[in-house]
């Protein structure tokens, strides 16, 4: 090992001397006392020269006197690095298959989570939101302010019902309905989204200062209560259109809120409220206790 | 302020009105409706001092609890029809000023008062009708507050009664709905439903007025005949049919 460790700084020594002779050579002469410093230049030159011979000389009789070793020398990992690369004999194939066959399947399933995720209608957050913005070509918060007009207007309502359309918050449109005389609401739209709903009796005070506060019956705060289920069901990002009438056609079946008896008990009152809930396909009435028995 | 509908409720042979108000309230506090105070409707009425041949008039002035600052005032000429009229509670003083033109027939001074109950968006009233101290019979009210219009809640408001009184109420709308008269722009009576219109506090003041004024004529009836208390059940129009077990008519929902 020492004979092996003294070549290895001879070696070094070697290359360190021919690296500054070069160096040497590459300055030059520095020009003044012409024949003096060319002169010097000679002799360092040969001096160098000189040196790197010997130690040339040094390093050929020092490997000249390494001896082959009898065992390999123990070099950590590093022993691998000459070792067989044959693919045949490393069995790398198999295990880059596998892997591949394993992203593949994350690849799939994660397409269809987030299929299935993209289908939970009742998340509504912002960031949710934004995310889908990026991806789909419309915007539903940017929208046209005559556009919400224009969809109102075209929703077929029956006779008894009216609309009023105001934008108390700039842009964004809020909607006054009054079906017979049975109730009102306001819908508080961001853009075409639905993103709040008020019931109130229609002898109550509806106006666009306070929208949020409760109506005094129970049976308005029990068909409030049903209308933000409702809003949460037809909530559609990629229609919302499509969202908002029908929306508005099952809220509009509330018309015969006091006038129809539960379809399932054939009663009127269950709990001193009529039936308060509209299916929301069938627009049929239940009571609330009775909808899902 | 919703719909009201007034029920008489017939008296059976033998038992006080104390009592049945007693079991009714029972009744609907079992229900799970709560006890929400008392309340006191009241009717005076004057009569005009006939001059020069008219005809005399009355003015009939009533008091409602659930409209404590308001006096109401109906003048009734004699043929049918009525002036209506909402005036602070003042109007009473006014009344007093008149005395050279009405007189206070103080003999009919008639209420109604008893205790108020809540169940969800209703209003019950049990009321005991006194005249002069002297117990007449028992009116119910029924309130739905949310609903403004008759004929939207009348199914429900009969369900209801029907449930807690036990007796069959009519599937008709109250007469005073169907009876109505009004003035058209030619200056004609005609009849007029009332049941799409929207209610009014006045229109309770008006059915407590048809019932009182039924309760009073009775009173002569009972005079004349020398006693009839088996005409008690039809007195205002309470429906042709008899009374119910309270059993074999449940409570609409409950089951």
């Amino acid at each position: 090992m020492d004979k092996l460790n003294l070549t290895l700084t001879a070696v070094k020594n070697l290359r360190a001397n021919v690296r500054q002779c070069f160096e040497h050579l590459a300055d030059g002469t520095d020009g003044e006392g012409v024949d003096e410093s060319r002169n010097k230049f000679v002799y360092d030159f040969q001096d160098r020269f000189g040196a790197i011979n010997s130690q040339l000389r040094e390093v050929e009789q020092l490997i000249n006197g390494l001896q082959v070793p009898p065992t390999a020398y123990h070099l950590g990992n590093t022993t691998f690095l000459a070792q067989e690369t044959s693919q045949d004999r490393q069995a790398l194939y198999p295990q880059l298959v596998n892997s591949y066959k394993w992203i593949d399947k994350v690849h799939d399933h994660s397409f269809l989570a987030f299929n299935n995720l993209n289908q939970n209608t009742l998340r509504r957050s912002y960031n949710y939101c934004s995310q889908k913005r990026q991806r789909l070509p419309f915007s539903s918060f940017n929208n046209d302010p005559d556009h919400i007009e224009k969809l109102l207007s075209e929703i077929n309502h029956p006779p008894h019902t009216f609309y009023k359309v105001f934008r108390p918050f700039g842009s964004n449109a809020v909607a006054m309905v009054t079906i017979s005389n049975v109730l009102k609401a306001a819908i508080v739209f961001k853009g075409v989204l639905i993103e709040w709903v008020t019931i109130k009796g229609y002898d109550e005070q509806l106006d666009h200062e306070d929208l949020w506060a409760e109506s005094r019956y129970e049976v308005f705060r029990k068909v409030q209560e049903h209308a933000h289920s409702a809003m949460l069901h037809f909530f559609s990002p990629t229609l919302p259109d499509l969202a908002v009438k029908s929306y508005v056609t099952w809220l509009n079946s509330h018309i015969k809120l006091f006038l129809e008896p539960c379809k399932r008990c054939s009663k009127y009152i269950a709990n001193g409220l009529p039936p308060t809930w509209r299916d929301l396909r069938t627009l049929e009435p239940f009571h609330e206790e009775c909808r899902n028995s | 302020m919703g719909v009201t509908v007034l029920q008489p409720y017939p008296l059976p042979e033998g038992k006080s009105g104390a009592h049945i108000i007693d079991h009714l309230a029972k009744r609907l506090l079992s229900l799970g409706a709560t006890h929400a105070g008392q309340f006191l409707v009241d009717c005076e009425t004057f009569i005009s001092t006939p001059q020069h041949g008219t005809p005399a008039r009355a003015v009939h002035v009533l008091h409602n609890s659930e409209y404590p600052a308001s006096t109401f005032s109906i003048i009734d000429n004699g043929n049918g029809k009525q002036v209506a009229l909402v005036a602070d509670s003042i109007f009473d003083l006014l009344m007093l000023k008149m005395t050279s033109t009405f007189t206070s027939k103080k003999q009919t001074k008639i209420e109604s008062r008893g205790a108020r109950f809540e169940y969800g968006d209703f209003v019950i009233k049990l009321g005991s009708v006194t005249m002069m101290e002297h117990f007449k019979g028992i009116l119910i009210e029924i309130e739905y507050r949310p609903c403004v219009t008759l004929s939207y809640c009348w199914e429900m408001i009969r369900e209801m009664l029907q449930g807690f009184l036990g007796i069959n109420v009519a599937k008709e709308y109250p007469t005073y709905f169907t009876t109505q008269t009004i003035m058209n722009a030619m200056g004609q009576q005609q009849l007029h439903a009332k049941q799409n219109d929207i209610y009014e506090p006045m229109d309770t003041v008006k059915q407590y007025l048809e019932h009182f004024t039924n309760y009073r004529k009775h009173v002569q009836i009972h005079g004349a005949m020398g006693g009839g208390a088996s005409s008690v059940g039809t007195v205002g129009g309470g429906g042709p049919g008899g009374v119910l077990l309270p059993s074999s008519v449940g409570m609409g929902g409950r089951s």
